[in-house]
């Protein structure tokens, strides 16, 4: 084997593909036990994984995979579909599937013990049923003949079929042995698109290839002289590279390269740093008048700008890849609070930048279970209100302008304003004269930390880990966080993220000796600090902008440095949603694109600021949340 | 000389446009049968080049055709015109002696493309 690790990356990647695979086949079973593509999707993904698993002698894997196939084939080709606790115990398995996975790519074979579900699982499925045995079906057994190997085209329709085809142009010209898959299997498509055997034949090997080819959609045909033809069991070299030249593992290479996101960030990195460099040539050269200077600039300069779409563009994978594992997570956290539920997705291939997505898995998860156990009821309880006994549970993604939106929207309780109102006031949040809290007080009230609406602790959300965690999750990324309720109707939390995080058009202001970045999406406008403008309210200054009183906020306040004569300041409009303010800076360095770095600020330190740039002449520069100051 | 064609279909929609698809790649189609049955008597009269055979047809089915086309002409050349989802039956067709199958709905390229591979 060239490159193990590769393989085990790519054995791993794929397996995890499938078992999200067999999970949602699985939780489509539990609706209905007879959902015949359900089970057929279960099989496959099962079959693959135990075929990969062998080929890489992942011996525990392909056990439990053999032993979850047979039972998934036992009910499907007795035709009665799977029985009741079936889809339960199969969920189990896949989660021991999924560790036994891990732990052998991790080279800790010897730890996973996969005899007692696999004990459960024979138990469980018919005795009469047995399932040929194709682990490594990518490696013939040694015998007599010349190895065939066939690879059928993606658009292949009837795979089976056309093997069948092809097996029956191979008997003109001689003896077929040993098929793999068997030809029962061959000919029901347990199998993707590569098959083989033996042939014993006079026939030249050219004289082969070009027969069968003749059974149409043959993506290829590759017919060698057994060399390795004896009983000495062959090294896992051989095992491998046979997998890999019958195509077997190479089908996802032709059109994709996984890539290490870290290199992607470096890529990402000098991006930045490239775009910054521009504008500091383009500010260099915008003295000279030569039209052939300022025509390679400007090249240069449209080159970068393709170059950065194209990198960004690089970054961007569907919400699915992180969406896919919540029917499980949902239908656990239903279940275990006796919740009955329908979960549904919408959006799954909307885009979003891969760092982005990372990190916003676990707060949905968070919105998700909230949802269950807070909001939705309990099914007598909810019959009762009238509504129907199962609760429903959308998560969903969109694409709106350079945001995407994601929402959690439950049809459940809904959130008492009164109750929260009270809250609210007792803990100093809402002002005490208020009557009525609108949407937005009520985030901020359920946002803080230590917050729970549940009166008692449950294993599954009110660890104290709350709203609060979510948003300050979602504020760090850049997002913003919304809340819709209606008392008896549901609750809607929106996510809204920028569709990347790396790259961001800022104003630069200067306070002291410091610079700091304010994203351009806040600011409205800038003016002159002039008596004019200023006014003075209640002991407070006030920005009086056409006829508009907004508050007046110091940068330099903010960042603990001392006041200084307000002569020749700057007032930054910021605004965010329907709030504007004033912020008075020393002096303002004009606009430019930035690359965001993330920082995880210390806990109890200013949270006004989301992330740190890099400017081009290597000085650093926090970036302003507006978001927090409005 | 053009290919002598046979088309078994109990649609006359499908004979048409299959008869047409082959008619204009200059094939001659010397009958067509509406039934299993049909069919091999127009083989036995006919003795085309290549016969296409839809599956499911009332009175004898394509298959129970096959067999008996392949039974009175080991070298006959048929077709199979299947649906998506007959996977069984066209392995069962394949192997009661049907040298190639097309999958509906049909694309005119996708039917010469297998006529040719069937006339070899």
């Amino acid at each position: 084997m060239k490159d193990p690790a590769r393989y085990a990356e790519l054995f791993l990647t794929e397996s995890r593909d499938n078992l999200v695979a067999v999970n949602e086949a699985l939780l489509r079973l539990e609706r209905d036990p007879t959902d015949g593509d359900a089970l057929d999707a279960a099989f496959r993904a099962v079959h693959t994984i135990k075929g990969m698993a062998g080929v890489m002698g992942y011996a525990a894997v392909a056990d439990l995979a053999h032993d979850m196939e047979a039972l998934l084939a036992g009910a499907r080709d007795e035709h009665r579909g799977l029985r009741n606790d079936d889809p339960s115990l199969l969920l189990e398995a896949t989660d021991a599937l999924e560790s036994a996975i891990e732990a052998s790519v991790a080279g800790r074979a010897g730890d996973v013990d996969v005899h007692s579900i696999c004990g459960r699982l024979r138990g469980w499925a018919t005795a009469t049923h047995a399932v040929p045995a194709t682990v490594g079906e990518f490696l013939l057994p040694p015998g007599e003949g010349l190895a065939v190997t066939v690879t059928l085209a993606r658009d292949t329709p009837l795979r089976g079929a056309r093997a069948m085809l092809v097996l029956q142009r191979a008997k003109m010209l001689g003896d077929v042995v040993s098929v793999v898959p068997d030809e029962r299997a061959l000919a029901e498509e347990h199998f993707e698109t590569t098959f083989a055997f033996r042939l014993r034949s006079d026939a030249s090997q050219e004289r082969i290839a070009d027969t069968l080819r003749l059974a149409g959609f043959i993506e290829s045909v590759r017919v060698a002289r057994d060399a390795r033809a004896s009983d000495t069991p062959r090294p896992e070299v051989d095992r491998i590279d046979s997998a890999w030249a019958t195509g077997a593992l190479k089908a996802p290479l032709q059109r994709y390269v996984r890539i290490d996101l870290r290199r992607l960030d470096g890529l990402m990195n000098l991006m930045g740093e490239l775009v910054i460099a521009r504008g500091r040539l383009e500010q260099a050269l915008a003295p000279h008048t030569d039209p052939v200077l300022q025509d390679a600039a400007g090249a240069v300069g449209r080159l970068i700008g393709d170059m950065q779409t194209g990198i960004l563009q690089s970054r961007m994978v569907p919400v699915w890849q992180v969406f896919d594992r919540f029917p499980r997570v949902v239908r656990d956290a239903a279940r275990s609070l006796g919740k009955e539920l329908e979960f549904s997705i919408e959006g799954r291939e909307i885009e979003l930048d891969r760092a982005l997505l990372d990190q916003i898995g676990d707060p949905l998860v968070h919105l998700l279970r909230n949802a269950i156990d807070h909001g939705i009821e309990q099914p007598h309880e909810r019959v009762e209100k009238g509504k129907p006994s199962a609760g429903r549970l959308t998560l969903s993604a969109a694409r709106d302008r350079s945001a995407v939106v994601i929402r959690v929207t439950d049809d459940g309780r809904g959130i008492d304003r009164n109750l929260m109102l009270a809250r609210g006031k007792a803990e100093g949040v809402i002002d005490p004269v208020r009557t009525d809290l609108s949407d937005e007080d009520l985030l901020k009230v359920i946002a803080r930390p230590g917050f729970s609406t549940a009166e008692r602790v449950t294993t599954l959300s009110g660890r104290g880990v709350g709203v609060d965690a979510v948003v300050s999750r979602v504020r760090t990324i850049g997002g913003s966080v919304e809340l819709r309720t209606a008392l008896g109707q549901g609750t809607s939390i929106t996510v809204r993220l920028p569709v990347t995080l790396a790259i961001i058009q800022a104003l630069l202001a200067r306070v002291g000796d410091e610079t700091y970045a304010l994203p351009l999406t806040h600011v409205r406008e800038t003016l002159q600090l002039s008596p004019a403008v200023v006014k003075r309210v209640r002991g407070t200054n006030v920005l009086v902008l056409r006829d508009e009183v907004l508050p007046l906020l110091s940068l330099r306040q903010i960042v603990n440095l001392p006041a200084r004569d307000a002569e020749g300041s700057q007032v930054v409009v910021l605004e965010v949603a329907d709030r504007r303010a004033g912020l008075v800076v020393d002096q303002l360095r004009g606009q430019q694109e930035i690359v965001v770095k993330p920082i995880d600020g210390a806990r109890g330190a200013a949270s006004c600021f989301s992330g740190a740039t890099i400017l081009g002449d290597g000085v650093p520069a926090l970036i302003l949340e507006a978001t927090s100051l409005l | 000389m053009s290919h002598s064609v046979l088309i078994c279909d109990d649609a006359i929609f499908m004979r048409t446009m299959l008869g047409d698809i082959l008619q204009q790649a200059g094939f001659d189609v010397v009958g067509e049968a509406e039934t299993g049955s049909q069919a091999v008597e127009k083989y036995r009269e006919l003795r085309p080049d290549l016969v296409t055979m839809d599956i499911v047809m009332p009175d004898m089915g394509g298959i129970d055709a096959v067999r008996e086309i392949t039974k009175l002409d080991p070298m006959a050349k048929v077709l199979m015109c299947s649906a998506m989802g007959q996977q069984a039956l066209v392995v069962e067709a394949i192997q009661a002696g049907a040298k190639d199958f097309v999958v509906k709905p049909f694309q005119p390229s996708r039917v010469l493309e297998a006529v040719q591979r069937v006339l070899g």
